[in-house]
């Protein structure tokens, strides 16, 4: 309940600073942090990378920033009414819910990128005034969680518990970790390969807890393996498609993103990305596909990103320039069903 | 016979010469012309079409020969007319005549007499009227009216007819026309304005306009006269310096007697009077355009528009003849929806109907860049364009349609764009007038959440009022 005071307080005084100066007759401005990658910066005491001191103002005198700026007292607002009565909304939800205020969006990337204003001007991440994501990540293995939300604090969960894996909602990412037999959390990019990985026993193979992230993971699930690794000590190994979009993944997983530069709790700097490398796509001679014109861009993009400076990250680069080829996970599956276990991860996880 | 071709036609020009004429007698007494006109079709085919004026009426005794000789129009002098000189009239006269084979009843009434009553017909062989009866018969006012009957198809051109009347009240504002055909309600059109059209002077012809033709029925009216005389005399704008210029210039003797001229002779003077740049552009005060104030007072009048714009061209010359452009851009819901105005053609204050495409008006018209000037088929515009000269270029003797003359398309375009210039101007004005209150009305709505939520947020009881502040600041906008 402290940390629900808190929030509410914090926004509360966000209203303040708002109608404060209208009281007094003047138009209120506020001052937004500037979240492009080039306002990224790497913090070393935090050891992650956090938005730089670029800042944007929203002044309510300008017709071109009132509208933004009304649709963020509103979501604070919106925020203020979910945590006063303790549930949880999820973006989309979010952005259905402006109509019957009168408030317009243009589409759910619009309301997606208020509320991560509302992050930004607060300081507080948006799981904390109860809105989530709607896409779930799933995570299996050998752990007993303790939930913490109304109704549910105090029950223990065993998340062997469906053979399809759990999904990772509100209620999951703030239950405590209670007793474990795992050793690693491997996530992994596709739906197919948890499965997989769940079906031939490779989580007991392993003694893995794994996550499937499914695409960009949610903040939810990146915070749930913040939680494993800091609370259980376990190593976290990232396994993801063979191409830009898949080694970036992994990225935002170890250093973070622009978009959530601004929360805490998230990153991973110790996690390891495993593959699929470029070096993997040679030496296993995995069917692969040509990069396109956008994934050949989108290698450019990440040379000049900060976030890839370290050594490894370059070389990874360039191997993916010089033989212009990507291949997904599941391209292991010419050499047979159990390859992937059998020999790949065997060989990379040690 | 012109304007005369088939039945429907011939009731149509009928009644137009014959409003015509009454409309043009009016003014010239100086009065606002009251006009009634009254249309039965008792026998199948047969139209008895009666047009009644309040004008100073005819002396008795110029009866006959007003109504029932063919007259030749004069060209000594020139002004601008509706009508060719009562030439019209008789021509529809002597149309009843020789279809229904019935007299032309006039019955009239000036300052000398209480009412005559005539009955005539026209002596076709030796262009000479016959009075059929005549008799005192006395008339309330003073004024004329004419029956005219005639062979005629009425149904087919009724409505031509009432829309002719209806222009004709936008051409001439000050005049009021009402109509009434058999059993039907009477229709009225106007007055719209009270003002008269000033009397027109009487002109002499500019040399430029002088053809062979003109030149030579001149000379012979003024036989035993100087060449130079004979020039200063005939034409306007010609004196002493001018006419002695143009005689070096086409090395004539001065004192040459004019009747000694011979043909040949008389060809190189009309040919060389044309190429000479010495004249002086001719007068305009022979020329009665309707007017801003009128013009545009009667088109609101008969239409509903919103938007109304007037420009006016001139005088210039075509061939010698001086002739003024009036044109009216005017919106409204009453006009059809088009990517280009519907056009209302005048010349001469006669509103055109027939033949339209053949008119160098709807031609220029129809080619056009509109669009240019924000006009498009969503708002409904239409153009009124008065041609007024004391010489319209007739395509055909029928009278409905403008010949192409390079100085009459010139000025046309150029009322046209002007026109044009001043609709977009106003259009886009208001279209930015439109876009800020609708900007400041979303402004202020967005403004007014931003403080509902807020209050709100901060947990303050009410939400305060912000409209002077969003007023504040538009006006402070509007100032910059």
């Amino acid at each position: 309940m402290n940390e629900n005071q808190r929030v509410l307080t914090t926004l509360t005084q966000l209203g303040k600073m708002i109608l404060d100066p209208i009281l007094e007759d003047k138009f209120p401005s506020i001052k937004i942090p500037d979240r492009g990658t080039s306002n990224i910066v790497f913090d070393k005491e935090k050891n992650r990378f956090v938005l730089g001191s670029s800042t944007s103002i929203r002044n309510s005198s300008n017709i071109k920033h009132i509208r933004s700026l009304t649709q963020l007292t509103w979501v604070a607002a919106f925020a203020k009414q979910l945590t006063e009565s303790s549930r949880t909304s999820s973006l989309r939800d979010l952005y259905y819910s402006s109509e019957a205020f009168g408030i317009d969006f243009t589409d759910q990337s619009e309301s997606d990128r208020i509320v991560t204003d509302l992050e930004c001007v607060t300081g507080l991440p948006r799981e904390s005034f109860g809105i989530f994501p709607e896409e779930h990540s799933s995570i299996y293995g050998e752990l007993i969680m303790e939930y913490t939300v109304p109704d549910y604090a105090g029950r223990e969960i065993d998340l062997t518990i469906s053979p399809d894996g759990l999904p990772i909602g509100p209620a999951l990412m703030t239950a405590n970790p209670v007793h474990s037999d795992a050793e690693i959390v491997l996530a992994v990019e596709s739906g197919g390969m948890f499965s997989r990985l769940i079906e031939t026993k490779a989580w007991k193979r392993f003694n893995a807890i794994l996550i499937q992230l499914g695409g960009q993971p949610p903040r939810a699930t990146r915070s749930i393996m913040r939680t494993l690794h800091d609370s259980l000590g376990l190593p976290v190994y990232l396994f993801t498609d063979g191409d830009p979009w898949g080694m970036h993944i992994a990225q935002v997983i170890i250093s973070g993103s622009a978009n959530s530069a601004h929360v805490e709790g998230l990153t991973i700097p110790d996690a390891k990305w495993i593959g699929v490398t470029p070096q993997d796509i040679e030496h296993y001679s995995l069917p692969s596909e040509k990069l396109n014109n956008a994934d050949l861009k989108r290698l450019d993009e990440l040379s000049r990103d900060i976030r890839y400076s370290g050594t490894e990250w370059q070389m990874h680069i360039d191997e993916f320039r010089r033989i212009r080829v990507k291949a997904e996970q599941q391209a292991f599956s010419r050499y047979g069903m159990d390859f992937v276990v059998d020999s790949y991860l065997s060989e990379k996880i040690p | 016979m012109a304007g005369f071709g088939n039945p429907s036609q011939a009731v149509y020009s009928t009644i137009r010469e014959l409003v015509e004429n009454s409309i043009d007698a009016c003014e010239d007494a100086h009065r606002l012309p009251i006009i009634d006109i009254r249309i039965t079709s008792e026998l199948p085919d047969i139209v008895k079409v009666i047009v009644e004026d309040n004008g100073t009426g005819i002396p008795a005794e110029h009866v006959p020969e007003a109504f029932a000789r063919v007259l030749f129009g004069s060209k000594y002098h020139q002004r601008q007319h509706r009508g060719t000189f009562g030439l019209g009239v008789t021509m529809a006269i002597l149309y009843g005549q020789i279809t229904t084979d019935s007299p032309v009843i006039v019955h009239s009434r000036n300052q000398d007499s209480r009412g005559m009553l005539y009955s005539l017909y026209i002596d076709v062989e030796k262009n000479q009227p016959i009075v059929k009866h005549s008799e005192q018969v006395d008339r309330d006012t003073e004024g004329t009216s004419v029956t005219v009957a005639l062979k005629g198809d009425l149904k087919r051109v009724q409505d031509r007819i009432i829309e002719y009347l209806r222009m004709t009240s936008i051409s001439s504002p000050h005049a009021q026309i009402s109509i009434h055909i058999d059993e039907e309600p009477t229709e009225k059109f106007g007055r719209w304005s009270e003002m008269i059209p000033s009397p027109l002077l009487d002109s002499k012809p500019h040399p430029r306009a002088a053809d062979m033709e003109l030149l030579r029925r001149l000379v012979q009216a003024q036989s035993g006269k100087r060449l130079q005389d004979f020039l200063i005399d005939s034409f306007q704008r010609v004196g002493e310096r001018t006419s002695s210029r143009f005689l070096k210039f086409i090395a004539f003797d001065p004192n040459r007697q004019v009747d000694t001229l011979t043909r040949d002779e008389l060809g190189r003077i009309s040919s060389a009077i044309r190429k000479f740049d010495g004249f002086e552009a001719p007068e305009s005060k022979s020329l009665s355009p309707i007017g801003e104030k009128e013009f545009s007072g009667s088109v609101r009048s008969v239409f509903n528009t919103s938007t109304l714009y007037y420009v006016r061209r001139g005088p210039s010359e075509w061939q010698g003849n001086p002739f003024i452009i009036e044109g009216i851009l005017a919106s409204g819901d009453d006009f059809p929806k088009s990517d280009i105005p519907t056009l209302y053609r005048f010349a001469n204050r006669v509103p055109l109907l027939y033949d339209p495409n053949e008119d160098v008006l709807t031609k220029i018209t129809k080619r056009f860049n509109w669009k240019r000037y924000n006009i498009s088929s969503s708002i409904p515009v239409s153009l009124f364009i008065h041609f007024c000269s004391t010489r319209v270029p007739f395509k055909a003797a029928g009278k409905q349609s403008i010949g192409s003359v390079p100085e009459i398309e010139a000025e046309v375009v150029s009322a046209l764009r002007e026109l044009g210039r001043l609709y977009s101007k106003r259009a886009r004005r208001m279209e930015k007038a439109q876009r800020d209150t609708r900007k400041m009305r979303e402004f202020s709505k967005t403004f007014q959440q931003l403080v509902k939520f807020s209050a709100e947020l901060a947990e303050y009881p009410e939400t305060p009022s912000t409209s002077h502040l969003v007023k504040q600041l538009f006006e402070v906008d509007t100032n910059e």
